[in-house]
């Protein structure tokens, strides 16, 4: 009858056995399996990926030529705006330069462009992460600013060897220096609660109380580039709705933020110049 | 039953106890028993019962704290709603102590481990010791995260964590106060989001217009006092952030009203005193109510321009209203330099000038020839001056009571010379004769009913007393007899008399409206009706005279200056005024100048009152003080033909 008894009980001493070692383990030992269990399971996140897109491609395919013809057609026309775009974007660079130069401004080579495909999203209310298919491999450090064309992702909270982490800003654990469009002073951008599939929100405080913000004179928080992380000038959200905080010194308000960052497909991280 | 069984039966009988049925005598431990039950189970409803409330209290004060934090100061305004006063914010970087327990108990045993490893058992420091080194360590590990971050070498000062810990442990403490906006945004990138570490905006107050009103707007000071009105938990042990309260001006006088209302927490502690979140009541704080002075800044700036580096005071009051628009006091200092602390050297530099001192409230000179005014009222309404008499010939010298009585103004020889003209030109030997024909106690009850004798009862600490000499007054204060000479230097408000320049400036505006008092006020009220009290009871020619001797002092007479040059004359209004230079026996001359304007339903009145600044200087009402209330009053009148263009720039602070 014991016998019987202990084998009935055999898996949750099983468990009780596993979670006093894991308890047991040295801080290193986890860290190390922590790792360990994502480098190894970050093959099969980025293979899901390459199959998906291997999967879009078939799809592709097996359209009609008509289609395709069509679809060249507008690449076509889309390339040529984009060259047109490209020129006009060299001479302003060109113009920049010749400002830089007259007002003797260094130029703006922190940071080179890593461009990064989006192998995962991971969305809760708790964080707000994507994985991306570019890591230690390509000198993506901890830390480096993700941006898009719409202004700020994120920040890399983990590097692996073929694969990084970013923590999105609408997530609660990113804070970013900010300011308003055409302002200067600085003030704290954070993400806010955001359930799965809400739109994205953040929060901002520290607002200066002349800072007027309504329903129809929203304003552009940008990144002040005194954080030292973000370059100044990146769009964050923006601000549409401020009320006066408890201590009459700042307002706090609510800032609404791309929603494009629920369904990001490429990213660039922001590689600082001197960095690994 | 065989031998065995016997023999179990024997045992039994003998060895074996067995119930007897009911004894008696068990009843009396019934009883006992009983009483020791009841008692104990009256003192346990006694104490659970009866003295629930206490002990409720007793375990209520002993885990929970209450932490107070103070409401946001209200706002001074001036009366077209330009920013005084306000709150400015100051960066600072917080660490919430009561988050560190168990990182506080893993550093000591830490600590503890590598002692024990290095030195011998005796010398291993003992509990209290290694706990205040756990302390240290820890907070200057967060305290290096924060350095390396902004580049610095701060480190944390061990005695003063001690306390901190020991006294105020549910209080944040602070890492580094003085932030600057691009550290503040390095922080906020460069700190982890969960974390102990919080940056933080404290509040402090700002002057914008940095030293303009200084006097009259006062200062603040931190303090311990904050309390949070209608906020539970007055028994309960309570920490209170550093808050602060008015100690001069109107910071001081209206403290109560700007104060805002404090916000509070409390908190269930364990048994060490650390935090157990979240808050059981939680009340933000308030800002205080905000403060519209009677100031008009830009007047206030015209005003202590015009005084520059000399001392002196310089006072604008709204005529039908008594609202102040103008209280200056020169010279002043930066209100902002209280901020966050004052320097010693800055104080120092502040006393040297004598800069903390109000002169328009406070200063007490004697009042010159301006006092020429009220002696003319108390003449004429005595009967004994009248508008058309001349009453004396003024050869610049009167010999008279076995003295020589001489007109300071009189270098022209005034001659034959009527009221009018006695005002405009400020003629001494016409108002020598004039007091001793009025007497001193008709001047002196005079003066009293214009009150000139007390406090104003403006919204400011009134310090020092004003004298209005009669002969009563100075047998009981100097036990000396009146002589004709102590007249005559009050007919001209020389001698004992002593005012200050608000209530020259309050008599002024009382003058302009033909009444006795002018009650001065500094809280602007759009809807204030004017003022109305007794009238000074003149006839019509008898005030004509006055005013037109007012009048010619600024058109030919004393303040001539004023209309002689260009810049100060202000285009279709005619100011009103009278000059005054008084001498301070071994001292310094005082330049006077009180006016009014216009004429007709007159809207401001001035005192301006200079100390000249070096022994035996020629300091003349004329060529000193006029001036200033002429650009005061210009720029007054250049408003109301423009009344949109009010906008005054903040002083930046370098």
């Amino acid at each position: 009858m014991p016998f019987k008894r202990f084998d009935q009980n055999r898996p949750f001493l099983t468990l009780a056995l596993v979670a006093l070692v894991w308890v047991l383990l040295p801080t290193v030992v986890k860290s190390w399996g922590r790792a360990s269990f994502f480098e190894l399971t970050a093959p099969i996140t980025l293979a899901v990926s390459r199959v998906r897109d291997l999967q879009d491609f078939w799809a592709l395919r097996l359209r009609p030529k008509t289609e395709l013809i069509e679809a060249g057609r507008d690449l076509a026309r889309l390339n040529a705006s984009y060259e047109f775009a490209v020129q006009q974007n060299l001479e302003l660079q060109a113009e920049i330069a010749r400002l830089e130069g007259v007002l003797r401004l260094p130029s703006y080579t922190e940071y080179r462009y890593e461009h990064a495909r989006v192998a995962r999203r991971d969305f809760s209310g708790w964080w707000q992460q994507i994985v991306i298919r570019k890591g230690r491999n390509f000198g993506i450090p901890v830390g480096a600013p993700v941006v898009f064309s719409g202004g700020v992702v994120g920040r890399v909270t983990e590097v692996h060897a073929t694969a990084a982490i970013v923590e999105l800003i609408s997530s609660q654990t990113v804070k970013v220096a900010g300011v308003v469009e055409g302002d200067t002073r600085p003030l704290s951008f954070q993400g806010g609660v955001n359930p799965t599939f809400a739109p994205p929100t953040g929060i901002v405080e520290f607002v200066p109380l002349d800072i007027i913000v309504g329903p129809n004179a929203t304003k552009r928080l940008i990144t002040s580039g005194f954080g030292g992380v973000f370059p100044p000038g990146l769009t964050l959200g923006t601000i549409v709705r401020v009320e006066s905080g408890s201590d009459g010194l700042f307002k706090s308000g609510t800032v609404r933020l791309d929603e494009r960052l629920g369904s990001l497909t490429e990213v660039t991280v922001l590689v600082p110049v001197g960095q690994p | 039953m065989g031998p065995h069984g016997s023999a179990a039966g024997e045992r039994s009988d003998s060895f074996v106890e067995s119930h007897k049925g009911y004894d008696p005598r068990i009843i009396l431990f019934y009883f006992i028993l009983a009483a020791l039950l009841g008692t104990l189970g009256a003192g346990l409803a006694y104490r659970q019962l009866a003295n629930v409330g206490k002990y409720a209290d007793a375990e209520r004060q002993q885990n929970q704290r209450r932490v107070l934090f103070p409401g946001p100061r209200g706002n001074i305004y001036d009366r077209h709603g330009q920013l005084l006063v306000g709150n400015n914010h100051r960066f600072a970087v917080l660490l919430h102590l009561d988050e560190l327990k168990t990182e506080l108990i893993a550093e000591q045993s830490r600590i503890r481990r590598n002692f024990v490893a290095a030195v011998e058992k005796k010398d291993v420091p003992g509990f209290s010791q290694l706990r205040q080194i756990a302390r240290v360590t820890l907070v200057q590990r967060y305290l290096d995260q924060v350095n390396k971050i902004l580049g610095r070498d701060e480190k944390v000062n061990a005695a003063e964590l001690g306390r901190h810990f020991d006294r105020q442990l549910l209080l944040p403490y602070t890492l580094v106060d003085d932030l600057s906006g691009p550290d503040f945004a390095r922080l906020i990138e460069g700190l982890p989001v969960r974390s102990p570490l919080e940056v933080y905006a404290s509040n402090i107050r700002q002057y914008p217009f940095n030293g303009a009103a200084a006097h009259t707007l006062g200062y603040v000071r931190p303090d311990n006092e904050v309390e949070a009105d209608g906020f539970p938990g007055e028994d309960l042990t309570t920490f209170k952030m550093k808050g602060t309260s008015g100690r001069d001006g109107l910071e001081k006088m209206f403290d109560a009203q700007l104060q805002g209302e404090a916000g509070g927490r409390i908190y269930r502690v364990d048994p060490t005193g650390f935090k157990i979140n979240p808050p059981l009541e939680s009340r933000s704080p308030k800002q205080g109510k905000h403060l519209v002075t009677s100031l008009d800044i830009d007047l206030q700036l015209v005003a202590e321009e015009a005084i520059g580096d000399q001392i002196g005071a310089a006072i604008a009051i709204d005529v039908p209203t008594g609202e102040v628009l103008v209280l200056a006091s020169m010279p002043n200092y930066n209100l902002n330099d209280w901020y966050p602390r004052m320097l010693p050297e800055t104080y120092r530099k502040i006393q040297e000038r004598g800069a903390e001192f109000n002169y328009a409230v406070n200063g007490r000179f004697p009042p010159g020839s301006t006092y020429k005014i009220l002696t003319s009222i108390a003449g004429l309404r005595a009967g004994v001056l009248k508008p058309d008499e001349s009453i004396i010939y003024c050869d610049s010298v009167l010999r008279r009571f076995n003295g020589r009585f001489v007109c300071y103004n009189g270098r022209e020889h005034h001659q034959e010379i009527l009221l009018t003209e006695a005002i405009a030109q400020s003629c001494d030997i016409y108002y020598y004769e004039a007091g001793w024909r009025t007497t001193p106690e008709r001047l002196a009850a005079e003066s009293r009913r214009f009150h000139l004798d007390v406090p104003t009862g403006i919204e400011l600490p009134e310090r020092g007393k004003s004298i209005i000499p009669d002969p009563e007054w100075k047998l009981r204060e100097r036990g000396e007899k009146w002589f004709p000479g102590d007249t005559a230097n009050m007919s001209i408000g020389q001698g004992f008399v002593w005012v200050s320049p608000l209530q020259m400036a309050c008599f002024t505006a009382s003058v302009a409206r033909n009444e006795i008092f002018t009650q001065p006020t500094l809280i602007h009220d759009p809807d204030r009706p004017r003022q109305r009290h007794e009238s000074i009871g003149l006839t019509p020619d008898q005030r004509k005279a006055i005013l037109d001797g007012m009048e010619g002092c600024v058109t030919h007479g004393t303040a001539k200056t004023i209309n002689a040059i260009a810049e100060l004359r202000i285009p279709g209004i005619n100011i009103l005024g009278k000059t005054g230079t008084a001498q301070i026996p071994g001292k310094r001359n005082v330049a006077w100048f009180i006016a009014f304007a216009p004429r007709e339903n007159p809207q401001i009145a001035m005192a301006v009152a200079l100390e000249g600044d070096t022994p035996g200087e020629e300091y003349g009402g004329g060529r000193n003080a006029a001036p200033i209330a002429a650009a005061v009053m210009k720029r007054f009148f250049e408003k109301r033909a423009n009344p949109g263009r009010t906008v005054v720039a903040p002083i930046r602070s370098e």
